[in-house]
């Protein structure tokens, strides 16, 4: 079962058979076209949306989406308690769970790869160090920490992305420390050592490529945790300002409203669903594909 | 388990005895938005916890639905000629709840253990400068300067607590079971979860109050609280919003009561620091501003139409309110020839700030503003900024010639909030200072007699409206539910309430 | 075995140590506690006087070593708002969110242990597809989402559960639900991997195909995957439901700790948060070292090194 690192390149540099793996799993194709469309979306923002999204019309608040009675096509999925189009700040609102998720985990993943593999590769007392600061911020429960820094540091978006990305480093530390471990300690680093390869050509040759898997699975998942992160942070009244058309903030607006205008709540609530979701899928297949190693089960 | 069983048997058969000798006990039960720091009013931090306190104790005096001071454990009083010395007669024959006496003892103990400063509003007992015993019943209360808010304030913040029993335990303690002489005496509190009250069988104001017990609920959830009502779990709710408040009126079971509370919302101009040199220097500018802006299609808009046109940075619940002097009403171009008048035909350019998050909707108000006030030629560049910076900069005198703020009181008088917003350096939330304005406040703040300040008031109010140091926004309403089946609830302009009065039919 | 109990027990309480540290700069992130503190509108006079009693103009090294010298006596000051200490209000919250934890994890297990092992053991059929489904929604909807949909549903329109509270069986169904939905997903994909992962081993595949191993053999080998994969996810999952309950006690309005760490953080109340954040973090690493017991008593195969 044990597959080598040497393998899993070459897997890699076989397209056809690459296509065969993507094409297999149906539900990690579905998760790679559904995140590939939220990111299309977020970035055609200003295209796609039929309006401001911070424009306010207060005279036709809280419309009903256009199939419920008193909705219109203008508004397809029916306006928020200030009038504002559903529709266009569920699509600007993509922009803010992208970009939290996408630098909070560049953040994290940077700190995680730079500690991860300076701890897995000097070892010793760097090691011991490194990796107590690691246990002792996972000891403390996840969602304590960001809310307390959260309130701690106050809203901005900037302030959002900093703490996912140092709440979320000591997990990267710890997936590349482990990486780094069993790579080193695998045949074909040892004979590159023992041949004489530097440091340098050691870690940028054979350990940093073979990282990029098990870190781009990790960051998929932790990317999807962010944009459910960012919603809780939201629901507290703790994430961006008021004025950004995030997920988190309009389901905190509409949760006022749940029981009779649910739609205000509701999409927000599925537009986070279907990201995580589409991350999720994605990241299971990344799993069996880019990691072999950690591949569980015949599919 | 044999002790546990016949407690149980002894505890049922108290339980079938109660039952054939009382009617089945009435319980209120109330939902409050924020969870009790201290049942001692004098530590309680806000408003909810106050509410559940106050329910326990009594004061000297007491202000009515109608903000007059009425007698309470002062059968009357008397103020001597220079306001500085209050003489009051205790009611005799009242107990604490743990059967201590009521006399003047237990009101200058409570006095003393009031001005400590580890007592959160111990600035409000600190009005009198020395509460001293002049026989059992009667007490002279002195204040350092003449204080025309003492009954007040009296009514709002002084508790009076039993000396024995608070000394016994503490003041710690005391929050946490308190003892007073009001109408319903303290049971158990599960913190975060419930508190319960009892009737006081031998309150002083005879046949109150009218149900046996009443159960405090802490939900701070606004949804809950409204799904809390609608299921029946529940017999009143507050701080609802103006949404849910409509959507309520139409479920059976259900009573929407609302009211205008006491706070003004309002755009300053400052003449103090960033507003120097501005055309807002000038009084026809500040009423072309004040013209230029729709209150009322904020108000419908954003408000569903509940809150009321502000003047005068007064409430209609406040000492002196003229209820004769109009609104300005919208009239832009009354504002344009205004503005031409004082030589700004194009009108101009000014800077503008509002917090966010801080009030409901209010940074919609602001950009609401900014579009009427464009409609005139005034450009504005409104910058909404994070509420705890805006605090900042305002204490500082450092934020933008306009800015959208309000202020809420609730000793009846609108004397503290016009100090505060327009005192000139001395106040540091205003921006704003005015001779007129300064001397008729100075007046206010000495004079005790109510008709003679009365007076002051509504020149004030008048000389603030033809000199307009704010636009003047709205007054907003407060919305809370009933059961159907509750009757006489009575909530205040300064969202209080006495439930002594209410009772389920 | 036993060194190597000792020698995470020491291992815990300088992580305990830690925490300590941590919590202590957490609060000076900003760098002015005082401010950090105080009510936004609070005057510079109030500010300066509080920060004079609070100790926070004594150098950062005796504010330390004070610090610590108290909460290794379990004293972490007293709640600004609440005025209590704050260690003992903590403690008092704790059983209340212990309970609803509970629940949730016996609720999400409930679930996911039978759905997992019926998924992993037939995989590619229907019954695999749900348990997927299940593991994935578990792990999408938002718990706080889902909470307000269910008052509104089972309790307004349904008026099954009481709406908020605590107080008998019928109050924490909907909660425990709620909390109880993440861990849920979770665990139905771990219980399906491990099911599958024994499957696929080869030599077991063998010994069974082959009949070397009989059915008692072959379903005991899976129980103890199953539970050696669960028990080494508790502890962390342990350490979600605390963080979860934020939400989900707030909106039922659950006396416990995860509401009052809302409240506290709304407030202001850094002493209290401090003390909420210790509790928290003893809670999780005594849970850690619990289950590094169980592992060994479980499959002692493991090795006691690292």
């Amino acid at each position: 079962m044990k597959i080598d690192a040497l393998d899993s390149a070459g897997l890699r540099s076989t397209p056809e058979r690459f296509a065969r793996i993507v094409l297999r799993d149906k539900a990690g194709l579905s998760g790679l076209v559904l995140f590939v469309a939220i990111v299309l979306v977020a970035i055609a923002a200003p295209l796609i949306s039929p309006h401001d999204p911070l424009q306010q019309n207060l005279r036709n608040s809280r419309l009903p989406p256009a199939w419920q009675d008193g909705g219109n096509l203008e508004h397809p999925l029916g306006t928020d308690n200030l009038g504002r189009d559903m529709l266009s700040r569920i699509v600007y609102g993509s922009r803010v769970s992208l970009t939290v998720g996408f630098f909070g985990v560049l953040i994290a993943s940077s700190i995680g790869l730079l500690f991860g593999l300076t701890a897995g590769y000097v070892g010793g007392k760097t090691d011991s160090a490194i990796m107590a600061v690691t246990n002792l911020v996972l000891s403390v429960p996840y969602l304590l920490l960001v809310v307390v820094v959260a309130s701690v540091l106050g809203r901005s978006l900037l302030n959002v992305i900093l703490i996912f990305g140092f709440t979320n480093a000591p997990l990267f530390i710890r997936v590349t420390r482990g990486e780094v471990l069993r790579l080193r300690n695998s045949g074909y680093v040892e004979s590159a050592i023992s041949i004489g390869a530097s440091r340098r050509h050691v870690i940028w040759i054979h350990i940093l490529p073979n990282l990029i898997g098990p870190i781009l699975t990790v960051a998929t998942f932790e990317m999807s945790g962010m944009i459910f992160y960012e919603a809780g942070l939201g629901f507290l009244g703790l994430s961006v300002p008021p004025s950004i058309p995030s997920w988190g903030n309009m389901l905190a607006a509409g949760r006022q409203y749940i029981q009779f205008s649910p739609w205000i709540a509701t999409f927000p609530g599925l537009a986070i669903v279907l990201t995580s979701l589409s991350m999720n899928l994605l990241g299971d297949w990344m799993r069996d594909v880019l990691d072999p190693r950690q591949r569980r089960n015949s599919k | 388990m044999l002790l546990a069983l016949s407690a149980m048997v002894l505890l049922f058969s108290a339980c079938g005895q109660a039952e054939t000798t009382e009617p089945e006990l009435s319980t209120l039960r109330v939902a409050v938005p924020t969870f009790p720091n201290s049942l001692d009013a004098s530590v309680a931090a806000e408003r909810n916890a106050q509410n559940v306190s106050w329910q326990m104790f009594d004061s000297l005096v007491w202000a009515n639905e109608q903000n007059v001071i009425e007698p309470a454990l002062a059968e009357r009083w008397e103020v001597s000629e220079d306001g500085r010395e209050f003489t009051f007669f205790l009611r005799q024959n009242v107990e604490f709840h743990n059967g201590e006496p009521f006399n003047a003892d237990a009101v200058v103990f409570s006095w003393e253990r009031g001005i400590q400063p580890h007592i959160e509003w111990s600035d409000r007992w600190a009005r009198a400068s020395a509460v001293e015993r002049i026989d059992d019943y009667t007490v002279l209360i002195t204040t350092a300067e003449p204080d025309p808010l003492l009954l007040g304030v009296m009514a709002q913040h002084w508790n009076i607590v039993p000396p024995v029993y608070t000394q016994e335990v503490g003041d710690d303690r005391f929050g946490e079971s308190p003892v007073g002489t009001g109408p319903f005496r303290f049971v158990e509190w599960v913190r975060e979860d419930r508190i319960v009250l009892e009737r006081n069988d031998s309150y002083w104001r005879e046949g109150l109050p009218r149900v046996d017990r009443v159960v405090f609920r802490p939900i701070p959830e606004a949804s809950t609280r409204m799904a809390a009502i609608q299921t029946g779990e529940i017999d009143i709710v507050n701080r609802l919003t103006v949404e849910q408040a409509g959507a309520l009126e139409s479920i059976d079971g259900v009573r929407v009561v609302t009211y205008p509370i006491d706070r003004v919302f309002y755009i300053t101009f400052n003449n103090l620091t960033s507003g120097i040199g501005e055309p807002t220097m000038d009084p026809r500018v500040r009423r072309a501003m004040n013209y230029a802006v729709d209150r009322q299609a904020i108000i419908d808009s954003l408000f569903g139409g509940r809150a009321q046109l502000a003047t005068g940075l007064m409430t209609p619940s406040n000492l002196g309110y003229d209820p004769t002097i109009e609104p300005f009403p919208f009239d832009p171009d009354r504002a344009r020839e205004l503005l031409a008048e004082a030589g700004f035909p194009d009108g101009f350019e000014i800077g503008f700030a509002a917090p966010a998050g801080a009030y409901t909707n209010f940074e919609q108000v602001a950009e609401a503003v900014q579009g009427f006030l464009g409609d005139v030629g005034i450009v504005t560049d409104l910058e909404i900024m994070e509420s705890g910076r805006f605090w900042d900069l305002q204490a500082e005198k450092q934020l933008p010639p306009l800015f959208g703020d309000s202020w809420s009181e609730r000793s009846g008088e609108s004397l503290p909030r016009l100090r505060g917003a327009l005192g000139g350096w001395d106040a540091s939330f205003s921006q704003w200072s005015d001779p007129v304005i300064d001397d008729l406040l100075d007046r206010i703040s000495v004079t005790v007699d109510q008709n003679e300040r009365a007076a002051l008031y509504r020149e004030l109010h008048r000389y603030m409206q033809e000199d307009p140091p704010f636009i003047y926004l709205y007054i907003p309403e407060t919305f809370e539910a009933v059961r159907s089946n509750v009757q006489d609830y009575l909530p205040r302009a300064a969202e209080d309430f006495f439930l002594m009065f209410t009772y389920l039919e | 075995m036993q060194r190597y109990l000792l020698s995470r027990a020491i291992q815990s309480v300088m992580l305990m140590f830690g925490v300590l540290v941590l919590v202590f700069f957490l609060v000076r992130l900003t760098g002015d506690p005082a401010r950090l503190m105080m009510p936004r509108d609070a005057s510079p006079a109030d500010v300066e006087a509080f920060r004079e009693a609070m100790g926070f103009n004594e150098p950062l090294v005796r504010q330390f070593f004070g610090f610590m010298t108290n909460a290794l006596r379990g004293d972490f000051g007293r709640s600004l708002h609440f005025r209590a200490p704050a260690m003992r209000m903590v403690l008092e919250r704790m059983p209340a969110t212990l309970e609803l934890a509970l629940a949730a994890l016996a609720f999400a297990l409930f679930v996911a242990i039978p759905l997992g092992v019926i998924g992993g053991s037939r995989p590619g059929t229907i019954w695999d597809t749900i348990c997927r489904g299940v593991g994935l929604v578990g792990q999408t909807i938002p718990n706080f989402w889902l909470a307000l949909m269910m008052i509104s549903f089972f309790s307004v329109s349904l008026g099954w559960f009481p709406t908020f509270g605590r107080g008998g069986v019928r109050s924490i169904v909907l909660p425990a639900v709620a909390l109880g939905l993440f861990p849920l997903g979770k665990f139905t994909r771990l219980v399906r991997s491990a099911v599958l992962e024994v499957r696929n081993e080869d030599y077991i595949r063998t010994a069974y195909s082959k009949g070397l191993l009989d059915h008692r053999v072959y379903t005991h080998h899976i129980f103890l995957n199953v539970s050696v994969t669960l028990v080494s996810i508790v502890g962390v999952q342990f350490g979600y439901l605390l963080g979860g309950s934020i939400y989900i006690e707030t909106i039922f309005s659950w006396p416990g700790v995860g509401r009052m760490i809302h409240e506290a953080v709304q407030a202001r109340d850094f002493p209290l948060v401090q003390a909420l954040a210790f509790v928290s973090a003893g809670f999780i690493v005594l849970l850690n070292l619990l289950t590094d017991i169980a592992y060994v008593l479980i499959d002692p195969r493991i090795r006691y090194e690292d």
